[in-house]
């Protein structure tokens, strides 16, 4: 065999992408704090989903399941941002960033396959733990018995918090790539979410503009200026401002 | 080491962490920003005579209102009192972790446990130290003459020291779950949920009154004045009941370090 042979003709864009976001994904999947943080995602979904349905029915609220599921949203919402944070703070434990530097040196690309690893780790677990509160709450209102539900939920309702969910995943993602650390990123994103937001929304109408509240539309659309569609936009407008100066420090910056 | 150059060696490795800083720093600056916020919208109401009567204006009230947020700094500094020691070093510095370093230099694990303790309550009663009264500064300067000042000193000291009695006991609490799990992340997604309006145990008091036994619903009317949800114990009581679950899982957390391999 000559030499030029054993060097293989170069790949096309589109699949250096895809095998570079399979790398990241099984990266991911063999994680042992990325597997179990998605599993208690999925479980606290369940859980809290059924804690909700049956505190309603005990009060005598005629409470659907998808209703049960769109007030156990934020509470869940914390796993998805430690399941996004998580796909980049481990990089940077140690030296692992290194090893991934030499194997996928075009700094563009891993970007790209991160954040497409991260989307999908994201949206499964929204998609799972969704699937999980809805069931759970179900089986809640089976168990109790409780009376028919008065008004359907729309039915894109359930949708619409999977979307929600896995974009704050993805929000997440791209500030700990800003960051880099858990902690900080961790705690930033979580006292924006639960702390901050819920704070100023009740100093302020302006807080509808913040990251959660406007995707929030997603699932609870109750605002008298953005819809579900130009609440996703706006969230998804953070996540692209913090995204550019994380891809600024990625590409230019010392791993 | 003698007990107080541990406790010494303690402080100082705190204190020289950068978490600590930002920690003390989210805890004061956020505190800062909200009673701001407070403070403006209260002024704007009362110049415009608009303000609703029952609603806070004098500027302690304001001021107070913003310290139950800071509970999020003090679970982080009792996190990562802990944390920092389990992080592995940089495999340039052949990734070690901290601990074997600090067990080989203070062998006496209960005596090191206690002065990270120690370190904990130390660091969380300064911060509170200084954010309180700052939050409450900035609420006066705020407001000014717009409203009288209602709270007596002698209600304003017991408020102060139940709101950093709270802060102190969730930073132990923060500390010893992070003993039995070595990483920072569990203690703190849990703590920082539970800190929140989206708290998990508030929603466990809708299923179970004896949720109300839980240590943060237990010890929230330690923020005296500040309106919380219906039933559950009282403040002197909540508080003991707090204190009884910090010190329970501090001696959990000591049985667990005292007998685990590092």
């Amino acid at each position: 065999m000559s030499p030029a042979a054993a060097v293989r003709a170069p790949a096309r864009p589109a699949a250096r992408l895809l095998r570079a976001t399979a790398a990241e994904l099984a990266k991911l999947a063999t994680l042992p704090s990325a597997v179990a943080a998605v599993l208690a995602t999925a479980g606290a979904g369940a859980v809290v989903s059924a804690a909700l349905a049956w505190s309603a029915v005990d009060a005598g609220e005629s409470v659907s399941a998808v209703a049960a599921l769109v007030r156990a949203v934020p509470y869940v919402q914390a796993g998805l941002v430690l399941v996004g944070v998580l796909a980049v703070a481990h990089e940077y434990e140690g030296v692992q960033v290194r090893t991934t530097l030499a194997a996928v040196p075009d700094r563009a690309l891993l970007l790209a396959a991160k954040t497409a690893a991260a989307l999908v780790a994201s949206a499964l677990t929204a998609a799972a733990t969704v699937g999980a509160a809805t069931a759970s709450a179900a089986a809640v209102r089976l168990l109790l018995e409780a009376g028919p539900v008065r008004e359907a939920a729309e039915p894109w309702t359930a949708p619409g918090a999977v979307a929600y969910l896995a974009l704050v995943g993805l929000f997440s993602h791209a500030v700990a790539l800003a960051l880099r650390h858990l902690v900080p990123a961790l705690v930033g994103v979580l006292s924006l979410v639960l702390i901050a937001s819920p704070l100023l929304g009740g100093l302020t109408e302006h807080a509808r503009w913040l990251p959660d509240r406007a995707g929030a539309l997603l699932y609870d659309p109750a605002d008298t200026v953005l819809t579900a569609g130009t609440g996703a936009l706006v969230l998804l407008g953070w996540t692209a401002l913090v995204g550019c100066a994380a891809a600024v420090r990625f590409a230019r910056a010392d791993a | 080491m003698s007990p107080g150059n541990t406790f010494a060696a303690e402080l100082r490795k705190a204190a020289t962490l950068p978490a600590s800083g930002v920690a003390a720093a989210v805890a004061l600056l956020g505190s800062s920003l909200v009673t701001v916020l407070n403070s403006v919208s209260a002024r704007v109401a009362l110049d415009a005579g608009r303000a609703e009567p029952g609603s806070l204006t004098s500027p302690f009230e304001l001021g107070y209102a913003a310290v139950p947020l800071g509970t999020v700094g003090a679970v982080v500094l009792g996190v990562t009192v802990m944390s920092s020691e389990y992080t592995a070093n940089s495999a340039d510095a052949g990734g070690g972790r901290q601990i074997t370093a600090t067990l080989a230099a203070s062998p006496h694990r209960l005596r090191l446990l206690l002065a990270k303790a120690l370190t904990v309550v130390l660091a969380v009663a300064a911060t509170a130290a200084v954010t309180i009264p700052v939050c409450v500064l900035i609420a006066r300067l705020v407001v000014g003459d717009a409203a009288p000042e209602t709270v007596g000193p002698q209600e304003m000291l017991h408020r102060f020291l139940g709101a950093a009695l709270y802060w102190t006991l969730t930073g132990l609490i923060a500390f010893a779950v992070t003993v039995f799990t070595r990483s920072g992340i569990v203690p703190l997604v849990l703590l920082t949920v539970n800190s929140s309006l989206v708290s998990f145990s508030l929603l466990l008091t809708n299923v179970t009154p004896l949720a109300h036994w839980l240590p943060d619903m237990a010890g929230r009317r330690l923020f005296g004045g500040l309106g919380t949800v219906e039933g559950g114990l009282d403040t002197v009581p909540g508080a003991i009941v707090m204190a009884v679950w910090t010190a329970g899982l501090l001696a959990v957390a000591a049985a667990v370090f005292a007998r685990r391999d590092a």
